[in-house]
């Protein structure tokens, strides 16, 4: 495999179609992820943005199209296999485990970063090669002091942090976070904002939000979603300008 | 390490079974000895399936398969050894047994294959499908027991002299006593250390959530396949101890009455708690010989009992036990 050129894509999506039947919820979806960059996908409800996510983080099969993460097609892969490649996914809805500590959801995502879950001798608990980076990841997430919490008793934004703790420790070669603002307060949703930008130097992020403000002021890049195709991608600039982007979707807002 | 709540109603639970057999012993009373055994059996099967059930989230109404192959391969081999006979020539000649150490492995190994076959299969499904094929194969091999006539097909196969151990007499009720109960002992020691270890971490993470787990790398299939392996030869283990402590092994033992008992064990005692299966079966068998001298319809009375846990206490006996501690 050729070694990737610094200014390559991480990933790189061609072509992407999938029908519900006589539904085109991705419709020739072709779009990039550079290093270093916030690309926000945006569109109105139903727009497929979540189908997309499934179908690059691996959970549904496209019907047609490719895509390849640092250089390497990786149609054929599970879901799991491509976690383990370093493709992170935080979920719509928090997902996290609700009985465990956060530092065992933390080590976790370690374990299985690492390939090596079948160790049945060793408690977890003493095992610093879990312990470690998961307390290391904690406190990059804001969470330092909460590790013992269950998560279940762990505040929604919490929750939230816990999530971008679990994506760290995957040692992400790229993020996708699916609406990560979505039930945040005002506070929150600026605190959020600062870790996210600092998450791009770990690794580029395609961001899947609603929340304008947080996308206009993160994003280098926006592509807009409108019925399972790519209408435009762009600047926030040039999106915020671009007429065909005003009439369908920032109609209301802009 | 500390000793927590947990461990020490766990200590409680073993240390009260084993009073209750030394005590009836030194009374001279040999038939509370064997309750006691049957006890630490059912509480052996019982964590068995805990740790598909509670751990792992896998509710299979099956596991009397893995009972019932145990059984029959102790009864299979000691019969033939009582009668002289090789259990099979071909390929190779395999001979009967009746040394208990040889027994256990190729009781464990057979419910074990036979748990990687069901686990592979009935795993594809989930919620109430895994439910009915687990049952399904376990019914399959129930009635190939009853139509198979060289190993006594309905009547069941009886073989007349216990196995041995080197160094004990099995026969003496409180020496086999010590033999089930040391097996249960590392069984729960197997079961918390591997549910504590990265393994166990992964399992019971596939239970609560399993799209996250497959988002971090995991994929819960593997993972439960091991776990429903692990917990068919714990049980295979405990029904080669049933199958010697009656001298007899039927079809009874393969049956979905069976599933359902060692099932109850782990709801009463509490699901997914280390000792809740050993306080359950102990329950049970109490329960059983309490209540049974009083009524034929005893049953009854222990369908009201697993309703109100169920209901009104879903950490069974030992989440009873644990919440009392922590307010006193």
């Amino acid at each position: 495999m050729p070694e990737p050129k610094r200014h390559d894509p991480i990933l790189e999506i061609r072509g992407l179609r999938k029908s519900f039947g006589a539904l085109a919820a991705t419709d020739d979806v072709s779009l990039d992820l550079r290093p270093g960059e916030i690309h926000a996908l945006i569109g109105p409800n139903g727009a497929g943005k979540s189908t997309l996510i499934k179908q690059i983080v691996g959970e549904i099969r496209p019907d047609a199209g490719s895509i390849r993460f640092e250089g390497q097609v990786i149609d054929g892969l599970d879901a799991a296999a491509r976690a383990r490649l370093g493709l992170a996914r935080s979920f719509q809805v928090s997902s996290v485990i609700a009985d465990f500590t956060a530092l065992q959801n933390v080590m976790l995502a370690v374990a299985g970063a690492s390939g090596a879950v079948f160790r049945f001798h060793r408690p977890a608990l003493a095992d610093r090669k879990l312990t470690e980076p998961a307390l290391f990841h904690i406190e990059q997430a804001g969470l330092a002091g909460r590790h013992l919490v269950p998560a279940a008793a762990l505040s929604h934004g919490e929750r939230r942090k816990l999530e971008i703790a679990m994506a760290l420790a995957l040692r992400p070669r790229a993020f996708l976070l699916d609406e990560p603002m979505a039930g945040m307060g005002l506070e929150g949703g600026r605190q959020l904002t600062a870790i996210l930008s600092d998450l791009r130097a770990e690794a580029p992020i395609l961001l899947v939000e609603h929340d304008m403000d947080a996308v206009f002021a993160l994003a280098d890049r926006v592509s807009v979603l409108v019925y399972g195709r790519v209408i435009a991608t762009g600047s926030v600039a040039e999106i915020r300008a671009n007429p065909e982007v005003r009439r369908s979707y920032l109609g209301e807002e802009a | 390490m500390t000793l927590n709540r947990d461990t020490v109603v766990n200590l409680a639970i073993l240390a009260l079974l084993v009073a209750t057999a030394i005590g009836a012993h030194v009374l001279g009373n040999g038939f509370t000895v064997t309750l006691a055994t049957k006890a630490a059996i059912f509480g052996l099967a019982g964590v068995g399936l805990n740790l598909a059930l509670g751990y792992g989230g896998l509710i299979s109404f099956g596991h009397a398969a893995f009972f019932g192959i145990g059984g029959y391969v102790t009864g299979i081999l000691a019969s033939h050894a009582a009668a002289g006979t090789p259990v099979a020539t071909l390929p190779f000649t395999v001979m009967g047994s009746n040394e208990m150490l040889g027994i256990w492995p190729m009781a464990m190994l057979a419910a074990g294959l036979a748990a990687l076959v069901i686990g592979a299969l009935s795993l594809r499904t989930w919620g109430v499908y895994f439910i009915m094929v687990t049952l399904a194969f376990a019914q399959m091999l129930y009635y190939f027991a009853i139509s198979w006539p060289r190993y006594g097909g309905e009547d069941g196969l009886s073989f007349y002299v216990r196995n041995s151990f080197p160094g004990l007499n099995t026969f003496a009720p409180i020496q086999y006593f010590a033999i089930c109960t040391t097996l249960l002992a590392v069984a729960l020691v197997f079961t918390a250390v591997v549910t504590q270890s990265r393994f166990g971490l992964a399992l019971q993470a596939a239970r609560q959530n399993s799209q996250r787990t497959v988002a971090l790398g995991i994929r819960p299939y593997a993972i439960r396949l091991t776990a429903f392996v692990l917990s068919g030869m714990i049980v295979g283990l405990a029904g080669s101890l049933y199958a010697d402590l009656n001298r007899f092994v039927s079809p009874a033992m393969l049956s979905w009455h069976m599933s359902g008992e060692i099932m109850v064990f782990v709801i009463l005692g509490g699901v997914g708690r280390l000792c809740g299966p050993v306080a359950g079966a102990a329950l049970f068998i109490l329960l059983e010989h309490v209540l049974g001298g009083v009524s034929d319809y005893w049953q009854a009375l222990l369908g009201l009992l697993l309703l109100a846990i169920v209901l009104f206490a879903p950490g069974g006996l030992i989440g009873i036990l644990t919440q009392r501690r922590r307010h006193a």
